[in-house]
């Protein structure tokens, strides 16, 4: 349990591409938002956290341009470049560690800047797999044959669960609100990786999040104001490079994320948590996911629609814990989840999703 | 005061040097990460999470590059991340390490990275590329031509010399004979560092640092694994960053917030770790520092913008001597950036300079009675600073 929360947030409206703003505009826009909606200057911050891909930027230290406004100029400012989620991680250990108090965290990405296969592609290191082709496509598709095979998943419930996530989708307003594809086009959709199509695949966009924190020492100096959630719980880890069909199948590194994040919260089980956003990146991580936490029905599913309502590739994660926050504060709109007290955030980043993060949040 | 107290209780630096060809990038981390938890006496099962110390990926040409290293340093199954501030980058995940622990979430942390700076055919071309695309990369900038234009200024304020610069250098070069990591070393003379070929005034080739490939790790510990695992550790005492705007054009003149050519974003975040680990008076209570210079004139703004010495006054101290081996203050006993420099981890390695002080076992290069040691970073268009200060004891 942590002494963490959540006093205000925002996100960018999410596009295809965002076309008329400089990502500096993009990330102003989202950092002042949630200034905004914590009722914060930036004058009382004493410190700040990022979280962005250089290579997706398409900047070698994209920081340097966006510190500043991500609200950093004249603060202490640290970036990780691992996902938005991951930047919540350390945001939470610098408040906990004591030495700051109020913080703001952003992430970005704005997709539409760089060729994303081609980035995801020069991931690969250079002695066995860049010349194979590896991009994040074809290593989904190795996930998709793994976890069919260990869970038993069929085209048939991939194209169920890809058609319920993009209704869920369609009804958030802070998303894309696609349209819903019939299961008849979601199976005829031309293979990207087999057994993986492509509408079975979470269109990338543009987008991005910023989140006001701040310690409870913070808020006990501020009794006037009220925190839209607490950070109850937090755990991520990393697995293997390498693609083998243990990591892929076994989903070892994202079972083990929740369940300390479970217990960080003071948990025994999800039937406590009200709602879980999940970073389903395809229908086979949909359905592998909820098979593999073997959920209780009262535990709702990514309501947001997840990646499907909308997909900054690499700050998903931190949208999720956007969503989860909006969601245990009463203000997620269309998707609410009636009385919802509890919910988790998960992010993923790297081939095959080599890394897990769980965020878990309370109403305050 | 943190929640939680964090010691450095194990130092790991590979060789660095041009190429090293015997050894891939996820096998010098290794080496680094080895050497730490050897230095600790743990082995990677005493580590419960790792921060990992990497600049821009292009310079050794995979992106993401530490996930290709999770396996290597041991970090697979345990919570782990990658900080990247540019130059300070390797300040950077030092301080992230010091929130795993200071949090109480994690009580022994690895801080790791390796840097190829040599596999780019030219570092100052990706270099150009951290600057903005329509406005600022069309200049021929990079790091050589930004730094060499704030010096100027300094020159200009200050009165300072091409020699002063240039005793910098054999200082440097000096000290680095007692460290067996060191890039450059060397016994040099002022007159070889004037003839060096001209690269971007005032600076010549050797006011400016190699590219180096390398790695460094340090191992973080709270207070009860320290007591149990080290004798003689160095202590976080204080830490401090600052991040300032790209714009070099905002920082000169009397609006300026933070002036360009003091490095002055220091004087903040100085103040701040100095309260956190009761200096009041640098010069007498701090007998080493460990300072981020790449160039030869990055080491006199830092200093006084850290309240060593009046503003303009830290070259006139350096010609007198007092910032040799043993003097009044002892800066760069390790050779500093100038001998060496793999950018990813360079602020790592300053830090594990200064804690190798504080424990007593930096070898030929140690200096007597280290009480307190500084170590520093910066990085962007000298817009990311960051400091440490380790002590022989808890403050």
């Amino acid at each position: 349990m942590t002494d963490t929360y959540i006093l205000g947030l925002a996100m960018h409206p999410p596009s295809a591409w965002i076309a008329d703003k400089r990502l500096e505009e993009m990330v102003f826009d989202t950092a002042e938002a949630a200034l905004k909606d914590a009722r914060i200057a930036r004058a009382e911050l004493d410190h700040v956290t990022i979280a962005t891909c250089d290579e997706l930027d398409g900047r070698s230290i994209s920081s340097m341009l966006l510190s500043a406004p991500a609200g950093a100029y004249l603060k202490d400012e640290i970036k990780t470049t691992d996902s938005g989620l991951i930047g919540l991680c350390l945001e939470v250990m610098r408040i906990e560690s004591g030495r700051f108090h109020l913080g703001l965290l952003s992430s970005w990405n704005k997709s539409s800047k760089a060729p994303f296969e081609d980035v995801m592609r020069m991931r690969c290191e250079p002695f066995y797999t860049r010349d194979v082709g590896l991009n994040m496509s074809i290593a989904d598709g190795f996930f998709a044959q793994a976890v069919s095979g260990a869970y038993g998943i069929s085209e048939s419930d991939v194209n169920g669960a890809i058609q319920s996530s993009y209704k869920q989708a369609s009804k958030n307003e802070r998303g894309m609100r696609p349209t819903v594809p019939s299961l008849e086009q979601i199976r005829t959709s031309p293979y990207v990786s087999v057994p993986l199509r492509k509408i079975q695949q979470a269109p990338v966009t543009d987008g991005g999040v910023s989140m006001v924190i701040c310690s409870g020492a913070w808020l006990s100096k501020h009794p006037d104001r009220r925190p839209l959630a607490r950070l109850s719980g937090l755990a991520w880890r990393v697995d293997n490079y390498q693609l083998g069909g243990a990591r892929l199948s076994g989903l070892l590194g994202f079972k083990e994320t929740f369940r300390k994040a479970v217990a960080m919260s003071g948990l025994q089980n999800f039937s406590q948590v009200d709602l879980i956003e999940l970073d389903s990146q395809t229908g086979f991580h949909e359905v592998a996911y909820r098979r593999a936490l073997d959920l209780p029905s009262t535990c709702q599913v990514s309501p947001s629609g997840g990646p499907f309502a909308q997909n900054p590739y690499f700050c998903t994660g931190l949208v999720h814990a956007a969503e989860a926050v909006l969601q245990v504060s009463g203000r997620a709109g269309a998707v609410q989840v009636p009385g919802a007290k509890r919910a988790a955030a998960h992010g993923c980043h790297g081939f095959a999703q080599q890394g897990n993060a769980v965020a878990i949040f309370e109403g305050a | 005061m943190p929640k939680n107290r964090v010691a450095v209780i194990g130092v790991g630096e590979t060789v660095f040097k041009n190429n090293i060809v015997d050894k891939t990038y996820v096998e010098l981390a290794q080496e680094a990460a080895k050497a730490a938890l050897d230095d600790a006496g743990l082995t990677p099962d005493d580590i419960d999470a790792v921060v990992f110390s990497m600049a821009p990926t292009e310079f050794m040409g995979v992106n993401d590059v530490e996930k290709w290293a999770v396996d290597s340093v041991w970090a697979s199954g345990k919570p782990f991340m990658r900080v990247h501030t540019g130059g300070a980058t390797g300040g950077s995940a030092l301080h992230a390490g010091y929130a795993h622990v200071a949090s109480g979430i994690y009580p022994t942390v690895l801080v790791v990275g390796a840097d190829r700076v040599t596999e780019t055919p030219d570092a100052q071309h990706v270099l150009n590329l951290i600057w903005d695309p329509f406005y600022e990369q069309d200049f021929a900038l990079n790091t050589v031509t930004m730094t060499a234009l704030s010096t100027q200024r300094y020159m200009h304020r200050y009165g300072t010399t091409e020699e002063q610069y240039a005793r910098v250098v054999v200082r440097s070069r000096k000290n680095a004979l007692n460290n067996p990591y060191a890039h450059l070393k060397g016994k040099i003379t002022v007159d070889d560092v004037m003839k060096s070929p001209r690269m971007s005034w005032p600076y010549k080739l050797f006011d400016i640092c190699p590219r180096s490939a390398g790695g460094a790790a340090v191992v973080l510990a709270n207070e009860e694994v320290t007591k149990r695992r080290c004798s003689r550790p160095a202590f976080i005492n204080g830490i401090g960053g600052m991040t300032s705007t790209v714009f070099m054009g905002d920082r000169v003149g009397p609006f300026a917030d933070a002036e360009l050519s003091d490095e002055a974003e220091f004087v903040s975040a100085g103040k701040e770790a100095y309260a956190q680990a009761g200096i009041t008076n640098p010069m007498k209570e701090i007998q080493v520092v460990e300072l981020y210079d790449p160039f030869s004139s990055v080491q006199f703004p830092q200093l006084e913008s850290l309240g060593f010495c009046e503003r303009g006054q830290a070259q006139n101290l350096s010609d007198e001597g007092a910032f040799e081996m043993g003097a009044l203050l002892t800066v760069n006993p390790s050779g500093g950036t100038l001998c060496s420099n793999p950018i990813g981890v360079t602020g790592l390695v300053r830090v594990a300079d200064a804690a190798l002080q504080i424990m007593g076992k930096a070898g030929e290069g140690q200096v007597a009675g280290v009480k307190n040691a500084l170590s520093t970073a910066i990085g962007g268009s000298v817009q990311f600073v960051n400091l440490t200060i380790l002590g022989a004891d808890y403050v």
